[in-house]
């Protein structure tokens, strides 16, 4: 095979990724709405003298330390695990940006009150901020992903006031100003178009992120309680019986390792469309 | 660049192999991993576990692997047959311990009755903080009749009087004037008359203990040469230097833990039936319907503690009936039993007036049969147990909601008594107290009745056992109380907590520990063999 | 430069007045004390827990305990641990090198591997695909999930390097020390060279297709000229904050590594503080992360003045 031809078989493929990889977000995304409806056995179904069964026709993912269907709970662990990555994800990007956004564009003593209210956020250390909060408040999964969310905010105001900054200098937003447009209306039409990219990496990123802090919440016990699934806690859980019984950590790892390749190829995308 | 890393990442994995997990004969170093770093080394202001502290600072007694208590810096035990115990018209009490001769301190100062008084009047001073004066301050004074003998004046009878001394005693002459909070030196690197001494802590890492030249029990002893405890707080990083060798010994591995480390060649699984007991404790001031003696007994029914100790602890636990564990001489076997029995618990809720409601769950007069049951989050057996008892309760029509709280929150949680059930162990020391569990007037903040527990029968004797010296007596009543309490049933008994040590399989002398005593209790006698 | 550095130091102060209030409250809100291990152990009396509350201090009202710590601290008292009663300062000074060590390597290598990393995947396509398979596993592994399996694979099974610690006890030479390093450096390092390689990559993309990058193309010069000479330089002020901010962040992954390989840090100290309700030590350890972080922002702004030239010539 020539290199041309494996060029362009790869952009071929690079074309499709995005779309493979959004229609594997939707799937994930539908079957976890449906996780009742589709779940073999119910969520709670304890079968202690089949406790950890190999993968099988009954059991198609095996069964855990309780002998609970394993595909089921990793079907319901999507529901929390996608919730929090997506939700905190989006909680986090909207105030990033709006705070960036006004600080980047106004300046002045705005900008150096909100630079100021993000420092202070971001001063402190976010794992440990994050356990003593969670250790405070026991949260329940909304909580912990409004939490998340709240806790990922501030890189991406700095990333997106940076780059207003830089935007706000060059020429065509100069001349738009120039002509007398409204202030909103220019970040709204010149600047924020420009932020775009920068902003759907950072979320993108978030999403995984959201989903790895829960997960690391879990290791200090303090995440997701038990007995609702999350990826990060199911994880957790199989950390001792990585040899003997690897698919308790297969699945739910190949989950979060799937959700956040197809989030990174979708922002990908996003940012390549937009820019 | 990314090439040359990887080349030097190489060169320095090849540099040295690390020791693979096979069979140890040398007697000069024995590695343990330790699940947590000790705050200090004065035994009377460390928690619980006194493993390490253990090999430098001996008690006068301590207790062996089948809770007997044994003289150690003491002669002997002091009793009213021997003579050593006096009881006084006035209702207090001389206890007289006649010292060992020939010990020293590792400085080689002489181990004398002065050091017992120091002790007793250092702890009662109270300017400093050591966590636990208990039975000294009922201590009126002690006298030196001369340097091997000491006799402690009780204001009152006080039955545990033969662990008095079991965290050993402070050195007069390193000690005496000083303030014992501020004592780094001693703190840090304490002054024993032990097998080992320590040669160096390092913060965060490790303590290495040393054998002491000239030990008290003759030359030959401590067999082994130096034993380091590496801190290793992750169970599984622990489990893991096991495996690869790192580590030689890993004391109390977790029961889930204990199947995976069956297959290494290099180590033995070394199990005693432990002093402490796992139940479900029922707070009957937080959930009313607990104060039902018919809905605690339902509840006792409906537990298929069978199943649970044979799935869940791979049969590593027995099976319990109360408080009081089967190694005790206070324990009592003959008392009410309550077998995994499903249709007789629906049978005595329906009794007493608690229907099945539309959702499944049994409610009376309003009130549901539902409530929270909180265990320890991060102990995988906890979690898995809590959630198998909501599915059996479930199965009776009892609504078990599970929560998990971190294991410095949930002492919070309980001590406030702000809770419905509560999932947990006590782990007990050698003597059979039960007074500060159960007593009626020992809620929290006066005990740790956190069943919120009330029979006057019972209060009377529990405190009429702790007036009583004479130790058989003592357990007379003791064994009254246990089956008194296995017929009003307050809190529902699960299983025994098996204490299993990982150790080389070479290691000779080893016999484990049932109480907090810890398996280094004899620690002098441990030896590698060829395998 | 100098009056906007002392407006940030001043700007600072309540700041981190607002931190020691905020951080107090959570951590004296949360269930359990510097007592709570007491608690579980049969031979300490409930009489002795009152003795010990009372012999701490902790029988005061919150606000007379926090102001009486506000002051002390300020003063450069930072008084003395609750669980084994010596000196604060002393305690977290002797943490502090390895952390310094441990996340000083990691970035080292975390840089080392993203940045040609980057620059190749924005110039090389082929390239690029690989880099962006590794850079996604990097991401979405779970810290405590690939250091566990580093040290199940490479410590356990291989036994090629020690599993966990800074220094064998009877070791402590450069080659003993460089290995107990690299399971807990890479691991620390992965995510943040993949985050890195992939953020430099897309940079430099996304200014190749700005519009004014157009006048350069027409001049003939050639897509790796483009990206390299024109890109690469405008990429960087942001990936310097990006960096800047991360290396901040390591902070949290610093915890988890540490605890999974008991390396000796400010990280351990703190999840054992934390478990321990050590009030004292936990607010000199939030204080002085605080302060850290906020060290590392000015830095981050002064790089960014310094490096791109529009925001100089503005300010």
């Amino acid at each position: 095979m020539s290199t041309n031809a494996l060029t362009t078989a790869g952009a071929r493929a690079e074309n499709r990724a995005p779309l493979v990889a959004a229609a594997l977000l939707a799937t994930l995304l539908i079957s976890a709405a449906l996780a009742p409806v589709l779940a073999p056995y119910a969520m709670d179904a304890l079968d202690l003298v089949n406790r950890r069964a190999a993968p099988s026709t009954v059991h198609w993912f095996g069964t855990d330390e309780l002998g609970r269907d394993l595909l089921t709970r990793v079907l319901f662990g999507a529901r929390v695990s996608l919730a929090i990555g997506l939700i905190s994800a989006v909680v986090s990007a909207a105030i990033g940006a709006a705070v960036g956004a006004t600080a980047g564009y106004a300046g002045g003593w705005v900008d150096d009150a909100l630079m100021r209210a993000t420092d202070a956020m971001l001063a402190i250390p976010r794992l440990p901020l994050l356990m003593i909060t969670a250790a405070v408040l026991q949260p329940s999964v909304p909580l912990l992903v409004l939490l998340v969310g709240l806790a990922g905010w501030m890189e991406t105001a700095r990333v997106v006031r940076a780059e207003v900054q830089s935007l706000s200098a060059r020429d065509f937003v100069a001349a738009a100003r120039a002509i007398g447009a409204s202030p909103v209306r220019v970040v709204l039409r010149h600047v924020l178009p420009g932020v775009l990219p920068a902003a759907a990496v950072a979320t993108t990123l978030a999403v995984g992120r959201g989903i790895l802090l829960e997960s690391a919440l879990s290791f200090f016990g303090v995440g997701v309680q038990p007995p609702t699934a999350s990826w990060g806690n199911m994880l957790y859980q199989a950390q001792t019986t990585m040899t003997s019984e690897p698919w308790l950590a297969f699945f739910p790892g190949a989950m979060i390792f799937l959700t956040v390749l197809a989030c990174n190829a979708v922002g990908d995308a996003i940012g390549a469309a937009k820019g | 660049m990314k090439r040359l890393l990887l080349v030097t990442a190489l060169a320095f994995v090849a540099c040295a192999k690390e020791k693979s997990a096979s069979a140890v004969a040398s007697n000069d170093l024995l590695t343990v991993g330790y699940d947590r770093e000790p705050d200090t080394m004065n035994r009377y202001a460390t928690h619980i576990l006194e493993d390490i502290e253990s090999c430098v600072v001996e008690g006068l007694v301590t207790n062996d692997e089948k809770m007997n208590i044994i003289p150690v810096l003491a002669v002997e035990v002091p009793s009213t047959e021997n003579g050593g115990v006096v009881l006084r018209a006035d209702g207090g009490m001389d206890v007289t311990w006649k010292l060992r001769p020939g010990v020293k301190w590792h400085d080689g100062v002489p181990h004398t009755s002065a050091d017992v008084k120091f002790t007793v009047d250092a702890i009662n001073k109270g300017d400093w903080k050591p966590e636990s004066v208990d039975g000294f301050d009922r201590i009126a004074s002690v006298d030196t009749p001369d340097s091997l003998t000491a006799v402690v004046h009780y204001k009152e009878v006080y039955a545990p009087y033969r662990l008095q001394f079991v965290r050993g005693t402070l050195p007069k002459h390193v000690l005496s004037g000083r303030s014992i909070d501020a004592a780094a030196d001693y703190n840090r690197k304490p002054l024993g008359t032990g097998p080992y001494r320590v040669s160096e802590w390092k913060t965060g890492e490790y303590i290495l203990l040393e054998a002491v030249p000239n030990y008290w029990r003759g030359a030959q002893f401590p067999k082994i040469k130096r034993i380091l405890f590496k801190f290793l707080t992750n169970t599984t990083t622990r489990i893991n230097q096991l495996k690869s060798g790192e580590v030689q010994m890993v004391a109390l591995v977790p029961w889930d833990k204990v199947r995976e480390l069956r297959s290494l060649p290099a180590i033995r699984i070394n199990q005693v039936v432990g002093n402490g007991y796992e139940h479900v404790t029922l707070n009957q001031k937080h959930f009313p319907p607990f104060a039902e003696v018919h809905v605690r007994r339902a509840m006792a029914h409906a537990i298929d503690r069978d199943l649970i100790v044979r799935t869940l602890l791979d049969s590593l636990v027995q099976v319990v009936n109360g408080p009081i564990q089967p190694l005790s001489s206070a324990y009592e076997p003959d008392v009410a039993t309550y077998p995994f029995d499903p249709p007789k618990a629906r049978a005595m809720l329906d009794a007493a007036g608690w229907a099945v409601g539309a959702d499944g769950i049994r409610a009376k007069a309003g009130v549901r049969l539902s409530f929270t049951l909180i265990t320890q989050s991060g102990f995988a057996i906890r979690e898995n147990v809590s959630q198998t008892l909501q599915k059996q309760f479930r199965d009776v029509g009892i609504d078990a909601k599970v929560r998990l709280i971190d294991g410095t929150s949930i002492s919070g949680v309980w001590f406030a008594g702000d809770f419905d059930a509560m999932l947990h162990w006590w782990q007990q020391g050698a003597d059979p107290e039960m007074t500060l569990f159960f007593a009626s007037d020992r809620m929290p903040p006066a005990g740790r009745n956190i069943n919120y527990f009330r029979d006057d029968t019972l209060t009377a004797m529990l405190y009429a056992s702790d007036r009583t010296a004479d130790e058989r007596a003592r357990i007379t009543i003791l064994r009254n109380a246990q089956r008194r309490l296995a017929i009003l049933i307050p809190e529902l008994p699960l299983y025994n907590t098996s204490k299993v040590d990982a150790v080389p399989v070479t290691l000779q002398g080893f016999t484990g520990n049932p109480t907090n005593a810890g398996p280094f209790w004899n620690v002098y006698q441990w030896q590698m063999t060829a395998p | 430069m100098i009056r906007f550095i002392v407006r940030r130091v001043m700007q600072s102060i309540p700041l981190l007045l607002l931190i020691s209030l905020l951080v107090f409250a959570l951590i004296h809100a949360a269930p359990g004390g510097p007592l709570s291990t007491y608690l579980e152990n049969p031979n300490v009396r409930p009489e002795d827990i009152e003795r010990l509350r009372k012999a701490m201090g902790l029988d005061r009202s919150l606000p007379a305990q926090y102001f009486s710590w506000l002051v002390a601290f300020i003063r450069g008292d930072w008084g003395f641990s609750y669980a084994d009663g010596r000196p604060v300062l002393e305690r977290l000074l002797e943490r502090v090198p390895a952390t310094i060590e441990l996340v000083g390597v990691s970035c080292v290598v975390a840089l080392v591997a993203a940045v040609p990393a980057g620059i190749f995947a924005a110039v090389n396509r082929r390239f690029d695909r690989v880099t962006s398979v590794l850079a996604v596993a990097g991401i979405s592994l779970p810290v405590f999930w690939l250091g566990l399996l580093l040290q199940l694979v490479v410590a356990g099974a291989l036994g090629w390097l020690p599993s966990s610690g800074r220094t064998a006890f009877d070791g402590g030479d450069f080659v003993d020390r460089v290995r107990h390093l690299i399971l807990p450096a890479t691991v620390l390092a992965a995510a943040l060279s993949a985050a890195w390689s992939r953020y430099l990559r897309r940079t430099m993309r996304d200014t190749v297709a700005q519009p004014f990058m157009r006048a350069a193309r027409s001049r003939g010069l050639t897509e790796r000229t483009l990206l390299l000479q024109h890109a690469l330089p405008n990429a960087l002020p942001t990936f310097v904050t990006v960096v800047l901010l991360d290396i901040s962040m390591m902070a949290s992954g610093a915890v988890v590594t540490e605890s999974i390989f008991a390396w000796p840090g400010v990280g351990s100290l703190f999840t054992e503080s934390l478990a321990k309700r050590d009030y004292t030590v936990l607010m000199a350890f939030l204080m002085c992360g605080s302060l850290a972080v906020m060290l590392l922002n000015l830095i981050a702004d002064l790089a960014v003045h310094t490096l791109d030239p529009r925001t100089r010539s503005a300010a």
